[in-house]
């Protein structure tokens, strides 16, 4: 018995150390995120060049990051939300401030980016953004001989049963711009219930609210949907590789546009290899990650000339500023986010 | 140590697993949500206070009588359903089925997709109700239809067959159980005394499996009245229950306070069946057994 508990004793101290020497030489980043933004082609270098192993967790919506979060459990190292997310992120004191000094690209990155007011606090900065792009609308090719140009495409009577919406608060911003109302983040309450009878006037056209990324890419190919909005470049690679011929376009009531940055969990244990991950995913290896995986833009324009074609770095409009300011880029609802919840949420109850 | 002591001990031991049970899972959660729906939401996450907006919101707000009434109208189609396809099936398996080999591998049948994940059998159904699916491709081969339909899936009557197939074994099991202990003696000496099969049926049969039938409707009514998925593989527009509000609450709309109401007056409604449930039980043996 004496012998049997010694030789316990022992193997759990080797055990122990074991483990201890391992996590000193290594960290582990837990990162919350979309899909396609953990992907093996840059998460495995990674893992190889520091050591720091990386497991992701997606999110489908941005709605996902705060409730994550506030459950606490110190589960999550890196997030990497909106910029109409970021602020109560910050604002709830769920992330850390970044020492900017410590990322290498820094100064590469686009200014209207770094200095979004989404990311800052204090005067400090929370976010170092990471990829960019448009919430266009898409169709597929053959069903629509005259490709539309207005969102109230998404109305028409003809397509009962065809149409599409990112089953998120964002479907009151389409409703709201065809209404006219433009100022989309920051809707009175009269607006807001224009917007839900809107959305509710649209329900026979309704196939299916899309809930993830990949659900869209479904729906598209078992043929039970021609035409949603979607996360620009993404979905549509996605089908393009099926040989689904979908198209994009931005309608002439405009589009929303969106900032993903990476931010570091207030009170992680893993903040060396954290640095490391948003070093990374700023300089050329993660941004040419996010181009060739998801078809976004990339927030450095400098590294990405690296990787890019002159022809991809126009048609991602790295060198359109004009572009990038047309865009509606997304906003922080603060108080106003349940008010916006709670009528999406009316809209699906009826 | 007297007896005596070594006695209560022994009485605590035993009592006291399954009083720690209740307290750890379910006392100390409920408490905590019922603290939650008092609290109010404030920006950027929401702050202790004690006030009633919450529960005064659900009774206000039209979007959350709709989505309570449509979730029990869906459980109980669902329930009705299970009922009405478990109930013949259990009967023929023990009254009909002689080999006691065949009636085990037809009860595994039944039993056996449990093992299998929930989200893959109720994945297999889009296969099977979307436009391109074999439904549409089956009723296109015989002639049916011309061009496939998109009636069958992303509505409330896909929802309610997946539910269906997807908790019927919850309903085969209890009817299956007490079909299994009706004595044979009890039938033969109805058939005695002259009464017919079909009047035998009404008089013996069926009422004592009531207990059986009521467990599996129960049963049936609870996990449907708090199904989530569902709605998100294969409803439509108009599939939202009350689970989602509630997962919306906690997560989209972050206002905890809403969603630990909406959790509660949900529960109220699920007590409110299992004690009427439970009546119709106790009248069920009050009166045949």
């Amino acid at each position: 018995m004496n012998k049997k508990s010694i030789f316990y004793g022992v193997s759990l101290a080797a055990l122990c150390t074991f483990s201890m020497a391992s996590s000193a030489l290594s960290g582990e980043l837990n990162i919350l995120t979309w899909e396609g933004y953990a992907d093996p082609s840059v998460i495995e270098p990674f893992e190889a060049a520091t050591g720091c192993k990386v497991s992701a967790t997606y999110v489908g919506s941005n709605d996902d990051f705060a409730p994550k979060l506030a459950a606490g459990g110190g589960v999550f190292d890196i997030v990497t939300p909106s910029i109409d997310t970021t602020k109560s992120l910050i604002d709830a004191g769920f992330v850390q401030p970044i020492d900017v000094s410590k990322i290498e690209a820094w100064d590469d990155l686009y200014e209207k980016f770094t200095s979004a007011e989404g990311l800052h606090k204090d005067g400090k900065i929370y976010g170092v953004p990471y990829a960019w792009g448009a919430i266009p609308f898409m169709y597929l090719k053959d069903k629509f001989p005259t490709p539309p140009t207005s969102i109230s495409v998404l109305w028409d009577p003809e397509l009962k049963g065809r149409v599409s919406l990112w089953d998120d608060k964002s479907a009151l911003y389409v409703a709201a711009r065809l209404n006219g109302d433009m100022n989309i983040y920051n809707l009175t309450d009269e607006q807001i219930a224009a917007a839900q009878a809107k959305l509710s006037e649209q329900r026979p056209n309704i196939r299916k609210y899309w809930a993830t990324a990949g659900e869209l890419v479904d729906l598209y190919k078992s043929g039970e949907v021609w035409i949603s909005n979607t996360w620009g470049g993404y979905q549509s690679s996605l089908l393009a590789a099926e040989g689904i011929e979908v198209v994009e376009f931005i309608p002439e009531e405009g589009a929303e546009g969106w900032m993903d940055s990476n931010m570091i969990v207030a009170g992680t244990p893993n903040e060396e290899c954290a640095y490391q991950f948003l070093n990374m995913a700023s300089a050329a290896e993660g941004q040419a990650g996010v181009f060739k995986v998801n078809g976004y833009s990339s927030t450095n324009p400098v590294a990405a000339r690296t990787f890019m074609s002159p022809e991809e770095y126009s048609a991602l409009h790295q060198d359109d500023p004009g572009y990038m300011d047309s865009l509606l880029l997304w906003t922080n609802l603060g108080a106003r986010l349940p008010t916006y919840t709670n009528a999406w949420n009316a809209v699906k109850s009826q | 140590m007297s007896a005596p002591s070594s006695g209560r001990l022994w009485r605590v031991a035993v009592l006291s697993p399954p009083l720690l049970w209740t307290f750890v899972f379910m006392f100390i959660p409920y408490s905590i949500l019922f603290v939650y729906s008092f609290w109010e939401q404030v920006y950027p996450t929401f702050q202790p206070a004690f006030q009633f907006g919450n529960y005064l919101q659900i009774i206000t707000d039209p979007q959350y009588f709709n989505v309570l009434s449509r979730t029990l109208k869906i459980a109980l189609f669902v329930s009705l359903g299970a009922m009405l396809v478990a109930f013949p099936y259990a009967y023929f398996l023990v009254f009909k089925v002689k080999s006691s080999a065949l009636r085990q591998v037809l009860y595994m049948a039944v039993v056996a997709p449990l093992w299998v994940s929930y989200l893959l059998r109720a994945y297999t159904w889009k296969t099977i109700l979307g436009t391109t699916g074999i439904l549409n491709s089956f009723l296109m081969s015989i002639g049916v239809l011309s061009e496939p339909s998109s009636v069958f899936l992303y509505n409330q009557t896909a929802m309610i067959v997946t539910l269906i197939y997807v908790f019927i074994p919850f309903m085969v099991m209890p009817i299956y159980a007490v079909l299994e202990k009706i004595p044979k003696s009890l039938t033969e000496a109805s058939n005695d005394l002259g009464v017919g099969r079909l009047r035998t049926f009404f008089l013996v049969t069926l009422p004592l499996s009531i207990p059986g039938i009521v467990a599996g409707f129960t049963m049936t009514f609870c996990l449907t009245f708090g199904d989530f998925i569902a709605p998100f593989l294969v409803g439509g527009p108009d599939g939202l229950m009350v689970a989602n509000v509630i997962a919306s609450q906690f997560g989209a709309a972050l206002n905890w306070p809403l969603g630990a109401a909406l959790a509660l007056v949900m529960m109220l409604i699920v007590l409110t069946i299992v004690t009427i449930s439970d009546r119709f039980e106790q009248l069920g043996k009050g009166k045949f057994a």
